[in-house]
């Protein structure tokens, strides 16, 4: 080859390479064109703050994680954030959201007490909300075509459940599902009263469960359980059903234990009450037993997931002990969660608009294990992800930590104290 | 029947936390005729400073009342001269609107400053249970019951026996009449605010190793202790301690006969009938509602 020859060669090789590494480059990290704002409402002061900054930081890590992965239809994804504090500061930040900061999709907003009046002012000017973890089953009943929910709803967290109740306890406890006697306590709001009144009904039509008390308290001013225990000691039931908002799940197992009330097993849903974290930092060792139905913890078995979702969990679990310095709690996963599907669906639709977002909502179609914390998605026309796609999981406290054990195809632990012994024999 | 002894024990036991929250508020709510709405605010700052020092030092809650009873004066004494004393002679509109900005201050600080997580300390005797027969008794209840007892025979003893109970009674009674007798009321006022400080402080430091620490704490009990203020006769502090253990029986008894929710309505009915049949309350003088006013 001619000198001029070898240096066209070189040329074209260099060239070569780098149009390669482009393409190579296009395809895996595309530089993000722009940026795409969506709004968060979450109660970021008040008495829900806790649990409202905890999601905004599960939502502030998937965030990176989605801009690390191509962003949202190319652009990177951005978020203007709104304290919603209370059912009317919820709706007009969401107001001025969509009027001052110009979004087109909002998303939050941790409580049931709130996601109700934030969707309606979203929906009075036909704005995208994409609820993530409020469960008030009424939430997706009003007709409203700009609103979804990724997360289960009230009455699937009472049938689940009752599910594990019928099925896992009652055969360790030696008895039928009709056999089983079973005390409803809840706080009284939507949440409470939605997984509650779910869960009565299947307990009743489908199990023939004995409904031995049922009983709803107040749950910002309630200081004190010890007559409502004295009352559930006297009808003696084997599950407790205990639908819990805060503080209120450890006075109440804290003044069971003082007045020595035995039952065969406590069962909550959701990230509140006996669901949240702190149950264990008040109670440690004290705490083990009470079953939390949730998303998954620690425990979980991941190769039951598919492999692109294995990857997603791992990632995500590490991006929150990095950040967090733990295990991703409830609210970071449901956030996640719901954040991650909202990016398929965008990146699906290529649009805010509303009804080609709602078409491409409604044609994903993933099965049980497809993505972060093991969810598959199937939208009803209504727009809520199905309750069985939702997967769930029951967690159960032993020693400080919340372990997933159930459903035993997704869990390596395994429950424990089934009936629960005496209460100093929980170690 | 078999779960009588332990109802009582729970009114009892109850009714020393409200009457450990009520007494300061009625002492203000008497001399200074000002409803404090950031009474519940001064309760969550108690509760948290018996968390930190119990966190941080390991102090147990019963020792931090040593410190609690001059840093909640001082907090009084602060929170008087930059606040109330404009206000303290304004109309209850006013006081009112000042009170609430106060709570709602103070508890969005304590959110920023120690975020809104449920915090829990737990000395060794939180979980220290005392049975006799049916009852069971929780020992830091108890302690918080007895000192609820004794601090307010303790006020009850100052302001009858001691000078400065007269004239804070006196300047209560007529405050243009005390005046005129050479009293500084502004100094009365800034006793009693900084007393009832002190009082509420001391009840958030007790009653740290039973509830959960957070920003909104007071709220859940502060509004039980304007019941039992109207119950007990305003600026009575026997009252107080009886009507106390009224609300507390009425939600304990109310709970378990007839349901949890009921119990609110119980007590409000009550509230309302005695503010329109007995407006100085149960045990109050008649007409010393509108003493001073």
């Amino acid at each position: 080859m001619s000198k001029r020859g070898r240096l066209t060669a070189i040329v074209l090789l260099i060239a070569v390479t780098l149009v390669s590494a482009a393409l190579i480059r296009g395809t895996e990290g595309q530089a993000l064109q722009g940026e795409y704002k969506i709004g968060v409402l979450e109660p970021l002061t008040g008495a829900l703050a806790f649990e409202g900054k905890r999601h905004l930081e599960g939502y502030e890590i998937m965030r990176d994680m989605i801009n690390e992965r191509g962003g949202v239809m190319g652009k990177k994804l951005v978020f203007v954030v709104g304290d919603g504090v209370d059912p009317t500061a919820a709706a007009s930040e969401a107001n001025r959201l969509i009027t001052r900061e110009g979004v087109k999709i909002i998303t939050g907003t941790y409580s049931s007490t709130l996601c109700g009046a934030a969707s309606e002012a979203a929906s009075r000017q036909n704005v995208i909300y994409w609820e993530s973890s409020c469960v008030d089953p009424r939430y997706s009943k009003r007709g409203l075509k700009n609103v979804f929910r990724t997360e289960i709803d009230g009455t699937g967290f009472g049938w689940y459940n009752v599910e594990f109740i019928a099925k896992h306890l009652a055969p360790r406890f030696n008895l039928k599902p009709n056999q089983i006697k079973i005390a409803f306590l809840s706080e009284d709001s939507s949440y409470g009263q939605g997984v509650t009144e779910a869960a009565r009904e299947r307990a009743k039509k489908d199990f023939g469960m004995q409904e031995v008390a049922m009983e709803y308290y107040a749950f910002a001013s309630t200081n004190d359980f010890s007559p409502i225990v004295a009352k559930l000691k006297q009808v003696n039931p084997d599950v407790v059903h205990h639908i819990a908002r805060g503080n209120d799940a450890v006075l109440f197992w804290r003044q069971s234990r003082e007045q020595n009330f035995m039952f065969k097993a406590l069962v909550h849903a959701g990230a509140t009450g006996y669901g949240s974290p702190d149950f264990g930092k008040a109670l440690g060792s004290e705490g083990n037993g009470p079953f939390v139905l949730a998303e998954p913890s620690v425990g979980l078995r991941l190769e039951a997931f598919r492999p692109e979702a294995q990857k997603l969990e791992r990632d995500f679990t590490e991006a929150v002990k990095k950040r967090a310095g733990t295990e991703p709690y409830a609210s970071h996963r449901l956030a996640g969660a719901g954040l991650w599907l909202l990016k398929l669906v965008l990146d699906q639709a290529k649009t805010d608009e509303l009804e080609k977002f709602r078409s491409a909502v409604m044609s994903m179609d993933l099965p049980v294990g497809s993505m972060l914390n093991g969810w598959g998605v199937k939208f009803a026309e209504n727009g809520q992800n199905a309750n069985e796609r939702v997967q769930h999981y029951m967690l159960q406290w032993q020693n400080g930590q919340m372990v997933t054990v159930w459903p035993e195809e997704f869990s390596t632990l395994r429950a424990k104290w089934m009936p629960l012994p005496a209460w100093d024999q929980r170690k | 029947m078999g779960a009588v002894p332990q109802l009582i024990v729970s009114t009892v036991l109850l009714g020393g936390i409200y009457a450990l929250i009520a007494v300061g508020l009625t002492l203000i709510f008497g001399i200074m005729r000002v409803v404090n709405f950031a009474h519940g605010e001064f309760l969550m700052l108690g509760m948290y400073l018996a968390f930190w020092s119990f966190t941080l030092w390991g102090l147990d809650p019963y020792v931090i009342l040593l410190v609690a009873v001059p840093l909640f004066f001082a907090i009084g004494l602060l929170t008087y001269a930059l606040v109330m004393r404009g206000v303290v002679k304004a109309s209850h509109n006013v006081q009112i609107f000042t009170t609430v900005g106060l709570s709602t201050a103070l508890q969005n600080a304590a959110l920023v400053a120690w975020t809104g997580d449920f915090r829990f300390v737990r000395p060794w005797h939180s979980g220290v249970v005392i049975r006799i027969g049916e009852a069971a008794f929780n020992l830091s209840q108890v302690v918080a019951f007895l000192v609820a007892v004794l601090f307010t025979a303790a006020l009850v003893a100052f302001m009858k026996w001691t000078r400065a109970g007269r004239i804070m009674r006196a300047t209560a009674q007529d405050v243009e009449a005390a005046t005129l007798m050479g009293i500084d009321t502004d100094r009365v006022y800034r006793l009693a605010w900084s007393i009832g400080l002190v009082c509420v402080g001391i009840a958030g430091v007790l009653m740290s190793p039973l509830y959960s620490v957070y920003p909104t704490a007071g709220l859940q009990f502060v509004l039980l202790a304007y019941v039992v203020v109207v119950l007990g006769g305003l600026g009575d502090m026997i009252g107080a301690l009886l009507g106390s253990l009224i609300v507390a029986g009425v939600e304990v008894l109310g709970s378990y006969y007839l349901g949890s929710a009921w119990k609110e309505v119980i007590y409000f009915v009550l509230f309302i009938a005695v503010l329109v049949f007995r407006p100085a309350g149960l045990f109050g003088q008649r007409g010393s509602e509108t003493l001073g006013a």
